[in-house]
């Protein structure tokens, strides 16, 4: 594959343009994404700063929610709607409580064996503070009993990223690899901020736990910065089991929303596990 | 001829090789559909097709009550049985998983 100057350049332009929407992270949790047998299967999303557990920002009704399933090996993936069971909640902040969303797939819906790429395609957000609105592409690979699917396949997003390894198979110390795409193409030299979900959920209470996980000895261990190659590839090893997300900013190809600034951002959620003692 | 004979062979031994080198791992579950039915699904940990792999519903005396074959999807639907059973996937001697009726949900 070969970049002219011209592609090079829009993706460090890119990349230095996406600093203005920095460390938001669209959080789309599950306990877990290696399931053994079919069950029903919880998902919370809440729109914050993934690392530091806020401030969390109201994220609007998704404009679709859905997951992709490839329904037997050599055959085309579908896409099942899941946007019924969507429910609002109020997530609680600081110092108030903001819109979130949680859905609660039942085991009917995600009872075959192998791989669902499960989507979210978010409302733009207005971040006014930015004078911008941020539309993050979420990805979450959920997997049932072993068989390999789509996790690879790319789903046609604005913005994407397309893993490279299996997102819900990765040992604790494992290498991440993934293609930043805009409209399917790779985006070379552009910036993928990697934030571990360091506040635990309270799904109970709706809120992030005040406690975290690690404390960071300097702020550029928080919303880390790494550039993709030429080819628009990253790989990032994962020090800690939990949840990595990655995030690929102002990559997308629409770039105006209500007469502002848009920034379409992907978004990739990997699940490490550490290797049994 | 001495060439094709040679590279023949090569192919064949590749291809022969390949097969025992697969490291693929069988994979089987089945669901209770609610209406009398089960629905068994395989496939293998390379996402290798399931097709063809025959299933067997078994007795608690290990007799085979019913038997079909996944479809191309890696599934087949077979009517539960009322007494004690468990479905076998069977793919070849080394490829063998059982589940036990009590465990499909």
């Amino acid at each position: 594959m070969r970049f002219k100057f011209s592609d090079v350049l829009l993706g460090v332009t890119l990349g230095c343009t996406s600093l203005a929407a920095s460390a938001h992270f669209i959080v789309m949790y599950t306990p877990q994404t290696a399931l053994l047998r079919a069950s029903d299967v919880p998902f919370t999303m809440v729109f914050t700063h993934a690392f530091a557990g806020g401030p969390t920002m109201a994220l609007e009704k998704p404009q679709r929610f859905y997951y992709s399933k490839k329904p037997a090996p050599g055959e085309s993936s579908n896409e099942v709607d899941l946007m019924q069971y969507l429910e609002a909640v109020q997530w609680q902040t600081e110092d108030t409580h903001v819109s979130a969303w949680k859905a609660n797939i039942p085991r009917s819906e995600m009872r075959s064996l192998g791989d669902y790429q499960v989507v979210l395609e978010p409302t733009p957000y207005l971040e006014a503070g930015e004078g911008l609105y941020i539309q993050q592409f979420t990805k979450v690979m959920v997997n049932v009993g072993g068989v390999p699917g789509n996790w690879a396949e790319t789903l046609g997003l604005p913005a994407e990223i397309e893993a490279l390894n299996k997102p819900y198979a990765n040992w604790t110390g494992a290498v991440f690899r993934g293609i930043v795409l805009s409209d399917g193409v790779p985006v070379p030299y552009t910036q993928v901020e990697v934030e571990y979900l360091n506040h635990p959920l309270d799904l109970e209470n709706n809120k992030f736990q005040a406690e975290a996980f690690i404390n960071p000895p300097h702020p550029a261990f928080g919303a880390m910065v790494i550039l993709t190659n030429e080819l628009g590839e990253f790989s990032f090893v994962m020090p800690k089991a939990g949840w990595w997300g990655f995030a690929a900013l102002t990559v997308g190809p629409e770039t105006e929303y209500n007469g502002m600034p848009l920034s379409q951002d992907a978004i990739l959620w990997v699940q490490a596990t550490d290797f049994p003692k | 001829m001495s060439l094709f004979y040679t590279t023949a062979v090569l192919l064949v031994s590749t291809l022969l090789y390949s097969l025992p080198a697969a490291a693929h791992t069988p994979l089987f579950d089945c669901f209770d559909n609610g209406d009398g039915t089960i629905t068994c699904e395989g496939g293998f940990s390379d996402g290798a097709s399931a097709t063809g792999v025959v299933i067997r519903i078994m007795d608690s005396q290990g007799k085979v009550m019913e038997q079909g074959e996944l479809d191309a999807a890696g599934s087949i639907t077979m009517k539960k049985p009322t007494a004690e059973f468990s479905v076998t996937f069977t793919a070849g001697t080394e490829h063998s998983i059982t589940v036990l009726g009590d465990d499909i949900i």
